[in-house]
């Protein structure tokens, strides 16, 4: 059985790298850090929200779906799923949005 | 090519410095996003999926060698050692930090570039004819216009808060090279009773959600009148576009809406009022900017060339010489288009060490010039014939040999959803793969002439509209799905393509376009005529059959 969850997700001010609202309450870069909210958290998760943005460290923060599957986190979006993983074609044998020097946090 | 004097030097400087302070307050938080976000927009730099991105405008598409390396550097120093050239002629780096971004400025500053007036509902860079001041067909270089439209739609304090971005297009030669047809303004080169060369000027095209083929609203508008007709289209648009909806406000949506004769009496009533005024341009302003933009100094070369002699003995290169390069007005030369399109690489994408190569290789052979174009190819635009094949070599070195201009691989892709913040579906792997499935050059020859242009969402910046096979990604229930379209066409003949049924998942577009293909190839009447000729015999309905069955 699958639940669905929420992740709070934005993108950090210095790089754009996408980031994620993490278990300890700070922003960090990949998807497995990433709390997961269930119905009963709405109120928490708000809260968490309202203090990040007004951080002034990160742009344009949202909430997607996620489904736990065998363990992972799998996002609904297939754009959320790029978001985490970064581009599907990336150009040559790296990944490009991981890690410094891209990610500031 | 312009030199800047030294208001341009001074303007770009002051901008670079004011961004600079903008994003340094940001950073600080003295500003928050609400109010950055209008500035960062206006110098270029956009927020994408996994980073900001920089746009950086290349005037009409022409590029110095100088130019070129300063790209290769900025791509390699700030980026992360690519960048990707659009089909509107301009380049974008997909990776800069927001700290970075008033270095890269400064880098462009120092080469005459920026990215001021690449975002925003402003007049964005004019674009043109790749073989602009080359080509054999062209009745007029379009780029001295280009130039001055360039100088007075900058900053144009009017026209800073237009109701939607507005882009402008122009060629100098009859065969339509610059999709002007499909641009807010296009001019063609025209000439009067008198045998005089003006502007013939269509308004209101583009692709989009409501793609449209321009009106030509006048024939024939002068040099010395074209900045004061165009002022007052302008006008016309700045005071009835619709803001009231941004799906409805570009220029064509007010010219479909109101009628052409319409726009017409206002636009003539406007230019009564403004022709012979402040913004009359007289000959020695054009002659002053023409003089930039003469050509350079060609030496008496061979002329000859033998194809079957060089087919027999390398077939690569003689593909190469077939395809892509373009004829010259001066004998002994030819224009040579450098391709973007390799064989499962993403289209316009070059690697800082390719720009490099670029630069080098135009020094060498084409008099340190290079163009963009929008079919998101390189172009060195004066090569002399006996040069191709050590300038083929060069290419080979570098991974940009391939000889595909024209075919069916030789597509225009959007960045999509792999980077793209406004993406539905994504557009770079659809090409690759279909790039893959075609690779065969014998198979792209037999095929001959195919263009097939991928868009990531109906914004159309990969003009599917107008693509022989047009490919566009939408979103149906969290998934990709691609709709394919045909019988468009970018040039003088201009035509939005139709879509030929419900879209398919990524995996059966391949198929889907052998298909067409393979249809056309059954039901061509000769070799000679192309897929678009075929398909304007024929009509939708032997694709739609083919592809969809009768339902
Ligand atoms: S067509 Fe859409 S997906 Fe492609 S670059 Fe433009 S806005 Fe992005």
């Amino acid at each position: 059985m699958k639940a669905e969850l929420d992740i709070v997700t934005a993108n950090e001010l210095l790089s754009g790298a996408v980031v994620y609202l993490g278990r300890d309450g700070a922003l960090h870069a990949g998807l497995a850090a990433a709390r997961l909210f269930g119905p009963d958290k709405t109120a928490e998760r708000d809260a968490l929200i309202a203090k990040a943005r007004a951080s002034g460290r990160i742009v344009g923060i949202e909430t997607e779906k996620v489904a736990v599957e065998a363990g992972g986190v799998l996002p609904q979006r297939l754009r959320e799923r790029i978001r985490a993983n970064g581009p599907t074609a990336p150009y040559g044998p790296e990944r490009q949005d991981l890690g410094a020097p891209h990610v500031s946090l | 090519m312009y030199r800047y004097d030294e208001f341009d030097h001074g303007f770009v400087k002051a901008r670079t410095e004011e961004f600079r302070d903008q994003v340094e307050r940001r950073v600080a938080g003295q500003l928050n996003e609400d109010q950055f976000r209008p500035l960062r927009l206006m110098n270029g730099l956009y927020l994408q999926l996994h980073a900001y991105m920089l746009r950086v405008a290349i005037p009409y598409g022409t590029l110095s060698a100088t130019q070129m390396r300063r790209l290769a550097h900025i791509a390699r120093t700030y980026d992360r050692g690519y960048g990707h050239f659009t089909t509107r002629q301009n380049i974008q780096f997909n990776w800069p930090r927001l700290k970075d971004v008033p270095a890269i400025l400064d880098e462009l500053a120092g080469v005459e570039m920026h990215a001021i007036q690449t975002s925003g509902n402003c007049i964005r860079n004019v674009t043109t004819d790749a073989f602009a001041g080359a080509a054999a067909d062209e009745v007029i270089d379009p780029r001295p216009v280009a130039e001055i439209i360039r100088q007075w739609s900058s900053v144009h304090p009017e026209f800073t808060y237009l109701p939607r971005k507005f882009k402008i297009a122009i060629t100098g030669a009859p065969n339509d090279r610059a999709a002007v047809k499909f641009h807010d303004i296009g001019l063609m080169a025209s000439a009067n009773a008198q045998g005089e060369i003006g502007w013939a000027v269509h308004v209101g095209g583009g692709m989009g959600r409501t793609p449209m083929i321009g009106k030509l609203i006048n024939g024939f508008v002068p040099h010395a009148d074209l900045l004061a007709y165009l002022e007052s289209i302008l006008r016309v648009y700045n005071r009835y576009g619709r803001r009231d909806n941004k799906y409805k406000a570009r220029v064509k949506i007010l010219v479909h809406e109101e009628g052409l004769d319409a726009i017409r009496d206002q636009v003539e009533a406007e230019f009564e009022a403004a022709r012979g005024g402040v913004l009359t341009l007289p000959q020695t302003e054009l002659d002053r900017i023409a003089a930039y933009f003469v050509p350079p100094e060609f030496a008496e070369v061979a002329t000859e060339f033998d194809l079957e002699v060089e087919r027999r003995r390398d077939p690569a290169f003689a593909r190469f010489v077939e395809n892509n390069s373009f004829p010259h007005r001066q004998p002994g030369y030819a224009s040579v288009t450098v391709s973007l399109k390799p064989v499962g690489g993403a289209p316009g994408d070059a690697s800082a060490e390719q720009m490099d190569v670029l630069a080098d290789l135009a020094k060498k052979y084409s008099f340190g010039e290079l163009r963009v174009s929008h079919e998101q190819n390189i172009v060195l635009p004066h090569v002399a014939i006996s040069d191709l094949r050590d300038l083929h070599a060069g290419l080979v070195a570098a991974g940009l040999a391939t000889g595909n201009i024209g075919s069916i691989t030789d597509m225009i892709a959007c960045p999509g959803l792999d980077y793209c913040a406004l993406a539905n579906a994504r557009s770079i792997p659809v090409a690759q793969e279909l790039s893959r499935r075609f690779a065969d050059p014998a198979r792209q020859k037999q095929i001959g002439p195919l263009k097939i242009k991928i868009s990531g969402c109906i914004n159309a910046c990969g003009h599917h509209h107008v693509g022989h096979i047009g490919i566009l990604g939408v979103e149906k229930k969290g998934t990709e799905l691609y709709q394919i379209t045909i019988g468009g066409d970018a040039t003088e003949q201009a035509s939005i393509g139709t879509i030929l049924g419900p879209g398919l998942s990524a995996e059966q577009v391949p198929g889907a376009v052998e298909t067409l293909v393979d249809t056309y190839l059954l039901a061509r009447a000769s070799p000679e005529e192309s897929f678009i000729a075929a398909h304007r015999r024929l009509g939708d309905a032997p694709f739609k059959e083919a592809l969809y069955g009768s339902r």
